[in-house]
């Protein structure tokens, strides 16, 4: 299958320290990929230059074909690679379907004074609905996000990146803190957000969750992909359980 | 029916003047240009979170420009009046754009340095600015023979008020208005959804301060007299104030503000003189210790 999304060569040090060294991996059309690893990895900060957030110091990121790496984390944003937070981070002066609607925001064409801004408004107010109900925050549209529950706030996390549009969506562990009920719903919305075509890469602590889930994992340590494959191809390897050696348990 | 409404509203606003006499029209007009201003300023520091202090000052440039471009440099007035845009708007730009990429403190420090500076060029600025006199005796010059004047120049300011209430009333409820919530509320959020948060300060910025400039250039025909003392810290202070106490963050709640604050004065004289700024100071301490959403809160609060 053909790879939307393609890091190769990442560098980025932090003084001495270097975080991410020479990562190379794809992400493929339609997969859900996981990014796992043991604290320290590098995990978050290559997710961070993903998205933006950080600058790499050396290396290329390509999004379907076009590179990324350095852009601002709104063109990047803009181009199709939305984001969810690891700590919620809502718009907490605004209704839930308000949050959702701004995460649609590189989605309007209209110019707000245009006599067709308003059917514009409508309609996305009509996906921004939809999206809601998908992510199971139906009858909470007009709630202030106040009121949500963590577990919902990291839903709603979820339908606001959706409505952006994406070709590729990014998961900051979205597993924590979230109750087994909880967890079991965000695997079934996972599922269906790659069912609709979108790519899907998570980073992820908690291994009950990520395995069954992702159709290939990427294993990191000390900044380098030590291990890539299905969750049973990477379970067995020698390298990961001595990378995981005290949570062994987890695999 | 709604906009039904909003005609009989603006139509009765604009004939009120007819039926008051000239202190009246005095107070009128002043309280519609107040309202104008907080509307602005609700729209930069409530809906977008941009802490300046540099609104009011903008409303004086707008007033000094027009008053210098006609009577100083001669020019006529419709070429004064956009000139006169174009300073406030390039005076924003300029402060904009280095202050919004730094932190939010930074733009309320430069804006208050310029608010400063601004006084300070006015009493400097020798013949041109009339220094602390400040410049008077002068007049609207006629428009194709027409000289508006009296109850018709209220028209003329409440139909400025119309013009800045609908435009901020249509960038609030789109996708613009939303990403200025964004910005505020949470940054670094809003860019992950596509937001240029930049782009959107310098813009708000801009706009604000223009509309605040060109209410100034209608304010300038007002009192036929501008001087340093009236468009001093005092009011960029009280201008905030208004917003903080009618609720930040809703068209109604600077409304509201900017009738309240405005109108207080008159009816606290006879009670505590020209110490109304003691009451104002509680009230505003009262707002955020105990109702940050304002007047508007309260009414939202009872009405369910």
């Amino acid at each position: 299958m053909e790879s939307i999304l393609e890091v190769r060569k990442l560098i980025k040090r932090f003084g001495g320290l270097t975080a991410v060294a020479g990562l190379d991996f794809d992400l493929r059309q339609g997969e859900i990929l996981g990014l796992i690893g043991p604290n320290g990895a590098g995990k978050t900060t290559t997710f961070n230059i993903i998205a933006g957030a950080e600058r790499a110091d050396a290396g290329d990121i390509r999004f379907a074909g076009e590179p990324i790496l350095g852009l601002p984390p709104h063109e990047i944003a803009r181009r199709g690679v939305m984001r969810t937070f690891q700590h919620n981070r809502p718009f907490a002066g605004m209704p839930v379907v308000d949050n959702v609607m701004v995460g649609a925001h590189t989605r309007f064409r209209r110019n707000p004074f245009s006599p067709k801004a308003s059917r514009e408004e409508a309609e996305q107010r009509a996906r921004a609905e939809a999206l809601i109900d998908f992510v199971g925050l139906a009858g909470l549209r007009d709630a202030d996000v106040g009121t949500l529950s963590f577990g919902q706030g990291r839903l709603l996390e979820i339908a606001r990146a959706l409505a952006g549009e994406p070709r590729v969506i990014l998961f900051d562990e979205p597993a924590a803190g979230l109750t087994g009920a909880e967890l079991e719903r965000l695997a079934g919305i996972v599922r269906g957000i790659a069912q609709r075509g979108i790519a899907v890469l998570l980073i992820e602590h908690d291994m009950r969750f990520l395995l069954p889930l992702a159709s290939r994992v990427v294993v990191l340590n000390f900044g380098q992909r030590i291990a890539e494959g299905t969750a049973s191809e990477v379970r067995s390897q020698r390298a990961v359980m001595d990378a995981y050696l005290g949570d062994a348990a987890a695999l | 029916m709604r906009r039904l409404g909003w005609i009989a509203l603006f139509a009765a606003l604009a004939a009120l003047p007819f039926f008051l006499g000239n202190y009246h029209n005095d107070v009128y007009r002043k309280l519609l240009l107040w309202i104008t201003l907080a509307l602005g300023y609700n729209f930069l520091f409530g809906i977008c979170g941009q802490v300046a202090f540099s609104h009011f000052a903008f409303y004086g440039i707008g007033a000094y420009s027009v008053v210098i471009l006609l009577f100083q440099v001669g020019l006529p007035l419709p070429v004064a009046a956009v000139l006169g845009v174009l300073v406030c708007a390039l005076l924003a730009l300029a402060v904009a754009i280095p202050a919004t990429r730094l932190e939010g403190f930074y733009l309320a420090l430069v804006t208050l340095a310029l608010a400063q500076l601004f006084i300070v060029v006015l009493n400097e600025g020798g013949a041109v600015t009339g220094g602390t006199g400040g410049i008077a005796n002068y007049r609207l010059p006629a428009i194709f023979g027409w000289r508006i004047a009296g109850p018709a120049y209220t028209v003329v300011i409440v139909a400025l008020l119309a013009a800045t209430l609908a435009l901020l009333w249509r960038l609030e409820r789109s996708w613009f208005g939303r990403a200025c919530r964004a910005v505020r509320d949470n940054p670094e959020a809003a860019a992950a959804m596509g937001v240029d948060v930049s782009r959107i300060k310098v813009i708000v910025f801009t706009l604000t301060s223009v509309l605040a400039g060109i209410a100034g250039m209608v304010y300038a025909f007002v009192d036929n007299t501008v001087n340093p003392p009236i468009f001093g810290l005092d009011n960029a202070f009280l201008l905030l104030f208004m917003v903080i106490v009618g609720g930040a963050g809703r068209h109604a709640g600077a409304v509201l503000g900017a009738t309240l604050l405005f109108l207080l004065p008159f009816w606290l004289a006879p009670v505590v003189g020209h110490h109304h700024q003691l009451v104002f100071g509680a009230l505003v301490v009262a707002a955020i210790l105990v109702q940050p959403k304002g007047l508007v809160g309260l009414w939202n609060r009872f009405s369910r």
